[in-house]
């Protein structure tokens, strides 16, 4: 068992998302940064699907019942025990001792990763939470999570990882939708500098500052995926996140790729964000650097 | 516009089967999504009116590969009509015709409120396909007399089991959410339950009737 003992602002169970029932309109939910979660689980010797916590909002105490190897990984995050930990290395704590997760101000989200796990149960394929639809529940001090089987020992602590590159600068492909644009919007779109709306939440970062000309007429509704980046009737777009819906009805103008979708949701309001334009074949790239860094995060002592 | 197949991001492919509704273009899709994630099972798929989501992992199978095999579903043709399905239900919403928009929809329509309620009860609809929200079907078409384009301004808070219409189409909001669809009553009947083995209460293909209380 983990026993919470100070929740944060609002934490969650999350895994990398429930991607089995998108088409009774079930959002994937998960990780909003599925880096951060991935270089906790592989630092404590998860598998990939491993559930954790997510953190909003700092501190999060607790405490578990035997002996385990934690993490926490995210943006200027870092652990204490009786001394302060870095963020982004395994830790091994003892039966009863009072671990705090730690933020700083340009924190979004914080992931936990127990050894074995959270072990909540699956619903509907996954554990993620996802509040609107009664997905789980936000977490509260008191509570209580089983976790699994934990492999790992005191041996274990002490990994460390490189951790992501929150900068301001993303990189996108463009469209699908993005030859309903008029060429120079779309031009204009990868030139502008946009500011991060407070309005922003696990659904989507809303981005002010530049607005971008819409496209005129209807578009129908079509299956959309985390990284779009819609643009609405008003011209302020959406980069959409882990809680997305699943289909949307505005032009999709561009795509943040699966490796950049960290930086985009741990962007806080007041903050800068500009898109830079890749091709499909540096998308895979970085997606491949992303996995190799995750392997050397699980094997090296 | 041309069926074609465009990447979305480095994972995922949309395609584009034509821009205006159409009910077999609805059943090319739902087959499109159908066959990628059954026969092929190279991941989930979300169908739509007009276009199919197909996801991938792309570092399992190369985006070019999976290119090639959505457009052979395209050259394969209209697969399966939505309305031909043989494992259709019939589900029938009791419905209240009690919603904040009731009166201001049927004024637009140039209907009484009756000849609206009559006409909206009165036929039995296709639910095509789910989104936006856990469990909300969309369902069509509306008889061409009821006009409802969607409001101007969304509610913030459209209440859980409310009967909407908006553009020839008809839903029951499963859950409180925000939303721009015109609401013209409500119903008790749980649309979505995350506890049961099939959590959405309607299907796509399913026959969808409401009937007043």
């Amino acid at each position: 068992m983990i026993r919470i003992s100070e929740s944060g602002a609002r934490s969650t169970v999350q895994d990398r998302g429930r991607f089995g029932h998108l088409r009774s309109g079930v959002p994937p939910a998960g990780a909003a940064d599925p880096f951060a979660l991935a270089a906790a689980n592989a630092l404590v010797g998860n598998d990939a699907d491993a559930a954790g916590i997510e953190i909003i909002g700092p501190p999060f105490r607790f405490t578990c019942d035997d002996s385990r190897v934690v993490a926490v990984a995210g943006r200027d995050v870092s652990l204490a025990t009786r001394t302060r930990l870095p963020g982004w290395s395994s830790v091994f704590v003892r039966a009863g001792q009072i671990v705090t997760v730690h933020s700083g101000e340009r924190t979004r989200f914080a992931y936990l990763a127990v050894s074995g796990g959270i072990a909540t149960p699956v619903l509907l394929g996954s554990r993620a939470t996802y509040l609107p639809a009664g997905l789980g529940a936000a977490l509260r001090a008191g509570d209580t999570l089983p976790l699994g089987d934990s492999g790992s020992g005191a041996e274990d602590a002490g990994r460390h990882t490189e951790p992501a590159a929150y900068e301001g600068q993303v990189r996108a492909m463009a469209g699908p939708h993005d030859h309903r644009f008029e060429p120079d919007v779309v031009a204009q779109f990868f030139d502008a500098t946009f500011v991060i709306d407070a309005a922003s939440d696990r659904q989507g970062i809303r981005l002010g500052g530049v607005p971008i000309a819409p496209r005129a007429g209807e578009l129908q509704s079509c299956g959309i995926i985390a990284g779009a980046v819609q643009v609405p009737r008003g011209g302020a777009p959406i980069v959409l996140l882990a809680d997305h819906q699943t289909t949307g009805g505005y032009p999709v103008i561009a795509t943040v790729i699966a490796a950049d979708l960290g930086k985009v949701a741990q962007r806080v309001p007041g903050e800068s964000l500009r898109f830079y334009r890749v091709e499909r074949d540096e998308a895979l790239d970085a997606l491949r650097a992303e996995r190799r860094a995750l392997d050397g995060a699980r094997i090296s002592a | 516009m041309r069926p074609r197949v465009v990447p979305f991001g480095e994972g995922a492919l949309l395609v584009e089967l034509g821009d205006e509704f159409q009910e077999n273009v609805v059943g090319w899709a739902r087959g499109i999504a159908d066959t990628w994630e059954t026969d092929f099972a190279f991941g989930p798929a979300v169908p739509a009116y007009t276009s199919a989501l197909l996801r991938f992992d792309p570092l399992r199978i190369a985006p070019t590969e999976a290119e090639k095999f959505a457009r052979e579903l395209l050259r394969r043709g209209e697969i399966a009509t939505i309305v031909g399905d043989r494992s259709r239900r019939a589900i029938e919403v009791p419905t209240a015709y009690d919603g904040p928009d009731l009166a201001e929809t049927a004024e637009r329509s140039q209907l009484s409120v009756e000849q609206l309620v009559a006409l909206h009860a009165g036929r039995e609809y296709t639910c095509y396909f789910l989104g936006f929200l856990p469990g909300f079907a969309y369902c069509g078409r509306l008889d061409p007399r009821i006009v409802a384009p969607r409001l101007e301004r969304p509610r913030e808070r459209v209440p859980v089991g409310s009967v909407a219409v908006a553009d020839g189409q008809t839903a029951v909001y499963p859950l409180v959410s925000p939303g721009g669809w015109r609401l013209i009553g409500r119903t008790e009947l749980t649309m979505f339950d995350p506890a049961a083995a099939e959590p959405a209460r309607i299907r796509a293909g399913d026959r969808v009737r409401f009937v007043p209380l």
